[in-house]
């Protein structure tokens, strides 16, 4: 079963945001996940369904302080004051997910939010501007990675009249830089317990870091199990674990979610797929009801093998220092360094996955992994590697021609079907 | 071995026959609102031009925008591996393909076996393809047919700055009002098309012998400026429009095998 799928079957409700912010649904559709637990593939899928939709009730029923946190914020520190924690970004994409972006989208548009924006930033700020979203005590966005979320937070938070604290990273990765970053996330950590009247418990903080690693040795486990031929786990899949990768980190049920996930491939065996082709993904999928993952995965029968956001880039962090620790691993992200980085990163990828060819979804509004992507299809295929530059809309289904994107798709395939079998041809399905 | 290409585009469909490599019959009509009426139509007319019946083809394959509603074909190609194949069997030495259609752009890079190896699509809107082209020669009181030969009448081009067949559209009717004189006004839709397309063409960078198909290849101003602003002669083959249904016909062979 698949979990949006799940969600939709309960939530047909023409008046989205009233459901979706009311902790009544949260309850209902926590006892009917329960109930439906057999029902997923992964009992991995259920464990972070179950994580999420009781943060998600917590951050509405008030329970404990709520900080908004921007995709690559290391949101460790937040766990480690014990709040509750909101990724609006991840919202974005549930809320895509059960079919209701278009109307948060079209409120962005009447509040005068460019098009041109990333479609994650225009659906929470049209989902804020309803009073849809849970009112946060405070914002904190990360400036490396996303140019768009610092501003987005900044509008968010005069709306909300609450603190907005930034984390500035330099973009040369410097002894300095770490010491730079080390140092404000100290601050973050001191001023959000200030402004939630929590106590700086540097032992809490100590275990939330403990969990950071164990969150990464499970998946770095999973990663190892998904070499496999043909792929235990498809990235389609994995792309939905996002929750995780933007709110996870920090927190035991994130990391038991993942230890899970590898018990789950170790015994996994997926003899009826084919394979046909295998795919290395880079940056995210549609979360929309458009067809390509669809057509990729079940229609043409290629595996997406690995997919780049799930790639363990950062080294192991340590609980004595957390800082300076956390600091090293936001300065580690190969997607904020020259770009190079990344090609070398997407290169080893490939190898090591036995790929057949790489796919850049290139999310409209997105100029941190679409800015470089000429560059890095040129370099890759210098390399050998057949390259697709597939452009679309995570969330904006508008920004997106859907038989095009299908046409690009398939003529992708047909020239690695070509390339298979060296003549050109095109075999029969 | 008889095989059929149907080629189901935005503005037109094209069907071919082959027999053994050699063209037998091929047919073109409007698309019109029902695709699958199209595709039925002019596969029929290639049918009835070649004098034979649909049980004495052994494969069809069906490409363009509009290939997933062709019923009766044995398998669906993209117009890239179609327009590629087509036009490498016209012209063995063709290694760019410039395909622009009744609503998209593509230009192919292909190999010494007419294999894809690169493409770029421009799809996002219609400017530069057959509908904008039918838009401003409606504008211009002309038929697109007409659009080449009025262009060569000109002895100076006018500017035209916008692409979007909306604002384009503006443009020209301010130009007209104006009193720029329409072979001039031609021209410059010309170079703005061929600009655009250049743009395109460099992404996947210029290799020789550039061939151009599709229904905007049927004008010859287009042609020359698109030459001028690449450096290289762009080739036409005799039909333009036909080659992305030839290259479907070509890769049914590989399957009636």
């Amino acid at each position: 079963m698949d979990l949006y799928e799940f969600m939709r079957g309960i939530l047909r409700e023409q008046r989205w945001g009233k459901v979706l912010s009311s902790p009544l649904t949260y309850q209902l559709v926590e006892k009917a996940l329960w109930l439906a637990r057999k029902g997923f593939r992964w009992r991995a899928t259920y464990l972070m369904a179950r994580f999420a939709l009781a943060q998600t009730k917590k951050a509405y029923t008030g329970e404990a302080p709520v900080v908004w946190t921007s995709a690559f914020f290391p949101v460790e520190i937040v766990w480690g004051l014990g709040l509750c924690l909101f990724s609006p970004e991840v919202a974005a994409a549930f809320i895509t997910s059960l079919g209701f972006a278009d109307q948060a989208l079209s409120q962005a548009d009447q509040k005068g939010y460019s098009r041109d924006l990333c479609s994650f930033h225009r659906c929470i700020a049209g989902a804020a501007a309803d009073g849809y979203l849970p009112p946060p005590a405070a914002l904190v966005a990360s400036t490396h990675l996303c140019d768009g979320a610092p501003l987005l937070f900044q509008n968010l938070a005069e709306h909300y009249k609450v603190p907005y604290l930034v984390l500035d990273v330099p973009y040369e990765s410097t002894p300095e830089a770490e010491k730079y970053v080390a140092h404000q996330l100290a601050q973050i950590w001191n001023t959000l317990a200030e402004i939630t009247d929590r106590r700086p418990d540097i032992g809490s903080l100590a275990r939330a870091v403990d969990y950071s690693n164990q969150f990464r040795n499970h998946l770095e486990a999973v990663n190892t199990l998904r070499c496999r031929i043909p792929a235990p786990i498809q990235g389609s899949e994995m792309l939905n674990y996002l929750y995780l990768f933007f709110a996870g980190q920090g927190h035991k049920e994130a990391a038991a979610v993942f230890a899970c996930l590898e018990r789950e491939l170790e015994s996994a065996v997926d003899s009826e797929n084919r394979e046909r082709f295998r795919l290395l993904w880079l940056h995210l999928k549609p979360y929309h009801k458009g067809e390509l993952m669809h057509f990729l995965e079940k229609e043409a029968g290629c595996s997406i093998a690995f997919e780049e956001m799930s790639h363990v880039y950062w080294p192991p962090l340590d609980p004595v220092n957390p800082f300076p620790s956390l600091a090293r691993k936001i300065l580690s992200h190969f997607a904020y360094k020259p770009l190079e980085w990344r090609i070398a990163v997407v290169d080893a990828l490939a190898r090591k996955y036995q790929v057949d060819g790489i796919v850049h979804f290139s999310h409209w509004g997105c100029r941190q992994s679409c800015g470089g992507s000429l560059i890095l299809r040129d370099a890759l295929q210098e390399k050998g590697w057949p390259v697709l530059l597939l452009d679309g809309d995570c969330l904006d289904q508008r920004n997106e021609a859907p038989g095009a994107v299908l046409t690009r798709a398939q003529a992708f395939l047909e020239v690695l079907e070509g390339r298979k079998e060296g003549s050109g041809g095109i075999a029969e399905k | 071995m008889i095989t059929g290409g149907i080629d189901v585009g935005s503005l037109s469909s094209e069907a071919v026959l082959l027999k053994d490599g050699e063209i037998l019959s091929y047919s073109i009509i409007n698309t019109g609102a029902d695709a699958r009426k199209a595709a039925e139509q002019v596969y029929q007319t290639a049918l009835e031009k070649a004098g034979l019946q649909s049980s004495d083809v052994d494969a069809v394959v069906a490409t363009g925008y509009g290939r997933l509603v062709v019923p009766f074909a044995t398998k669906q190609v993209t117009e890239i591996s179609c327009h590629a194949r087509g036009a490498f069997f016209l012209f063995p030495e063709v290694r760019t393909v410039i395909d622009i259609g009744g609503q998209d752009s593509k230009v192919i890079r292909i190999d010494g076996r007419g294999n894809v190896v690169d493409f770029v699509m421009n799809d996002k809107c219609a400017a530069g393809t057959g509908r904008f082209l039918e838009v401003i020669a409606r504008a211009l009181e002309l038929s697109v047919a007409e659009l080449g030969k009025e262009g060569e009448k000109a002895t100076r081009v006018a500017e035209i700055s916008s692409m979007c067949t909306v604002f384009a559209e503006s443009e020209v009717v301010s130009l007209i009002a104006q009193g720029v004189p329409r072979p001039e006004i031609v021209r410059g839709l010309h170079q703005a098309i061929a600009e655009r397309t250049a743009g395109l063409v460099q992404r996947v960078g210029i290799v020789p012998e550039v061939v151009m198909t599709g229904g905007v290849a049927k004008n010859s101003g287009v042609v020359a400026a698109l030459s001028q602003k690449l450096g290289v002669k762009v080739l036409v083959p005799q039909e333009p429009q036909i080659v992305g249904a030839l290259g479907a016909a070509l890769l049914a062979q590989k399957l009636a095998q």
